[in-house]
């Protein structure tokens, strides 16, 4: 087992924390605002209150001014035009009460024109009417009492509007605030969307690729190098697993290399041979294809035992598979079949062309002097026999090869046959002895 | 069968409600007084009215509560509200500390001024005028102080036959009272003059009295009276009874 991945190596935040954090802060902000606009809101709700309990009764009251200089007015009228002394006497009396009633008096203006007025009007009916000057005179009076009652009215609608502008100051100001607190939010909601990105979804798919790529023991191991403690984590453990694979991969394909490999020529052993033997010969059948077989054997090898010991017979062994693997081609299966017997498979290749590589073999191998150990030098050769794999199963080209072989061997060694077409001739083949 | 039933416990809920409502419905017993045109009264048809009258409705209106109104004589008012008699009484009171010290007075509902009205031959304070008040007004309790002669009377409607039969010289009331006064067609042969009185306990805030126990009673009828002024009912009141705002 690993050791389990160590704090140092990990040295991140982590994720819990991380976004705890941005959480307080966003929070904090977003509180902030709020109260930002809590702020407009109690401005709202005191303006709205004020408008209530002051501007709208003000304006009621100015209105009850207005309305009482109009009284003011009016009686005026009956006094310049009453009929009888006892009806301007009552119009008077009005008039008085108007001029000293206590709301007037409150008002600067209003108080100086009803005083004014009731002074006059005292005037023209301790005179017993009006005259043509104190008719004009009256008229303007009441003018400027028409004039100033519409004033105070529209004086006490305007602090209402004042109030009313306010609130409407105050929304437009809480909407701009309102689409400030939107703009946070939609940029708090990126921010988080990036470092989720960024820290999470981006490691994870680096993650994914680098699990997908640990099957490919050649590609290198990328790992992201997260910034979170998790995310480190994961990474540790993948490259310890990588590593505990690829000491797996190594051990199977050494033992894979020992159980298919003839330990002292590195050529495939029989059993090895045999299995990629079987899958050659079946892809020739299902394709229609040329394949044939060789059985080689070393001539005379108990002699070379004999005269230079089991060294020199391993050496003649190892060199002729190091020939062989020189002169055949890439596709072609050399293995050791037993002893000094050795089996051929050559793939897309018609007998009368692995008669010329065998040939070649032969050929090379007669040439051939190999130095052993002791500096003496060696000559030896080899027989071999070709089969026709098409349309046979694999044992029955071998077979076949088999029986050619020891043609070759009874023909005088040192010499490649082929074997007889089913007609049964057989066609020796010389290039030179 | 179960129809029945249910019919039957809807019946009994509903019962249940009514006497619920019943028992929650806010009953005043308000003091007004009588016999003092334009501000109470009683009217051609026999029926009780006035703009103090009229005020008092609104104001139990607006509460929601019910209100018995009982007619007591001026000189009884503040004494009947501050015994708890009844609950609040609506007559135009000057707020006099004399008056503050017993009851309880709401926000004030109008502001009012105090006339001398007599004969062109009497002035305030002239020797040897005869001058009738209402008894327990801030007027009878002003000509008092003068050491005015005076001939003290229960209601304001008593004042009118005692002018115009020569009894008194002048008659000391509030403003409202006064444009009635000025306005009665068998005083117009005596060609009354009015003068206004400036002292300061015969002008000013005129309120609505409250038994000194029901503070929260107080609240309540100064919210009806802001409510009122500013529904429009209340310049609707002032409109029938006064030829101004009384403000």
């Amino acid at each position: 087992m690993p050791p389990p991945p160590s704090a140092a190596v990990q040295s991140g935040p982590r994720a819990g924390t991380l976004f705890a954090w941005v959480a307080m802060v966003f929070g904090l902000i977003f509180a902030g605002f709020v109260a930002w606009l809590e702020v407009d809101q109690a401005a709202l709700l005191a303006t709205t209150a004020k408008l209530q309990t002051q501007a709208l009764p003000y304006a009621i009251e100015q209105q009850r001014l207005a309305r009482n200089l109009e009284v003011l007015r009016l009686e005026g009228e009956r006094v310049i035009s009453g009929n009888t002394p006892q009806a301007r006497q009552q119009a008077l009396f009005i008039v008085s009460l108007m001029a000293s009633h206590p709301s007037l008096l409150e008002h600067r203006e209003a108080r100086a024109l009803a005083a004014e007025t009731e002074s006059f009007l005292a005037a023209v009916a301790r005179h017993g009417g009006a005259d043509a000057t104190a008719l004009a005179e009256w008229k303007r009076l009441s003018q400027r009492l028409s004039l100033a009652a519409d004033d105070i009215t529209i004086d006490g609608v305007s602090l209402a509007s004042s109030e009313a502008q306010r609130m409407g100051e105050i929304v437009q100001q809480a909407r701009h605030k309102l689409r400030a607190v939107l703009v946070l939010v939609l940029l708090f909601l990126g921010g988080l969307l990036l470092l989720i990105r960024k820290l999470l979804i981006r490691p994870l798919q680096r993650i994914d690729a680098s699990l997908a790529e640990l099957k490919d023991e050649a590609a290198p191991l990328h790992l992201p190098g997260s910034t979170l403690h998790e995310m480190q984590a994961v990474e540790t453990a993948i490259g310890q697993l990588r590593t505990v694979m690829h000491e797996h991969a190594q051990t199977r394909r050494a033992l894979e290399q020992l159980a298919a490999t003839d330990a002292l020529t590195g050529l495939h052993n029989r059993r090895h041979f045999m299995q990629l033997a079987e899958i050659e010969f079946n892809r020739a059948r299902r394709h229609g294809r040329p394949v044939s077989v060789a059985l080689a054997d070393l001539d005379h090898f108990k002699q070379i035992n004999d005269r230079y010991g089991h060294a020199g017979g391993d050496t003649a062994l190892r060199a002729f598979a190091e020939l062989a693997r020189e002169t055949l081609r890439h596709a072609d299966i050399a293995s050791r079949y037993g002893g000094e017997e050795f089996a051929f498979v050559f793939p897309e290749t018609t007998p009368q062309e692995a008669q010329l590589l065998a040939e070649r073999l032969r050929h090379r191998l007669s040439e051939q002097r190999v130095a052993l150990a002791d500096g003496r030098r060696l000559h030896f050769t080899l027989s071999i026999g070709i089969a026709d794999g098409a349309g046979l199963s694999l044992e029955e080209a071998l077979s076949r090869a088999d029986d050619t072989l020891y043609r070759a061997k009874a023909a005088g060694r040192n010499r490649v046959l082929l074997a007889s077409a089913p007609a049964g001739c057989v066609l020796p083949f010389r290039h030179d002895d | 069968m179960s129809g029945l039933r249910l019919a039957r416990l809807a019946l009994t809920a509903f019962l249940f409600v009514c006497g619920l409502a019943q028992a929650g419905e806010t009953v005043y017993r308000v003091a007004i007084i009588g016999n003092s045109p334009p501000m109470s009264y009683v009217d051609e048809q026999g029926r009780l009215t006035g703009f103090n009258v009229a005020m008092a409705r609104a104001l139990c209106e607006t509460m929601h509560a019910r209100c018995e109104l009982r007619t007591t004589p001026l000189d009884r008012v503040v004494d009947t509200v501050a015994a708890g008699e009844v609950d609040f009484a609506v007559v135009s009171l000057l707020a006099t500390p004399e008056r503050r010290a017993k009851v309880l007075f709401s926000k004030p509902y109008y502001r009012s001024l105090s006339i001398w009205l007599g004969r062109s031959s009497s002035t305030p304070g002239k020797a040897g005028s005869r001058v009738a008040v209402v008894r327990g007004s801030a007027q009878a309790r002003h000509a008092e102080a003068q050491e005015w002669t005076l001939l003290p009377v229960a209601s304001h409607a008593e004042l009118p036959p005692l002018l115009a039969a020569g009894k008194v010289d002048a008659v000391v009331v509030p403003m409202s009272t006064a444009v009635g006064l000025m306005a009665e067609r068998s005083l117009q042969p005596l060609d009354l003059r009015p003068t206004i009185l400036s002292d300061p306990l015969l002008t000013g805030d005129v309120c609505i009295s409250i038994d000194p126990r029901q503070p929260g009673l107080k609240e309540r009828i100064d919210a009806a009276i802001d409510t009122v002024k500013r529904d429009g009912r209340y310049d609707r009141i002032n409109t029938q009874f006064l030829p101004f705002r009384l403000q």
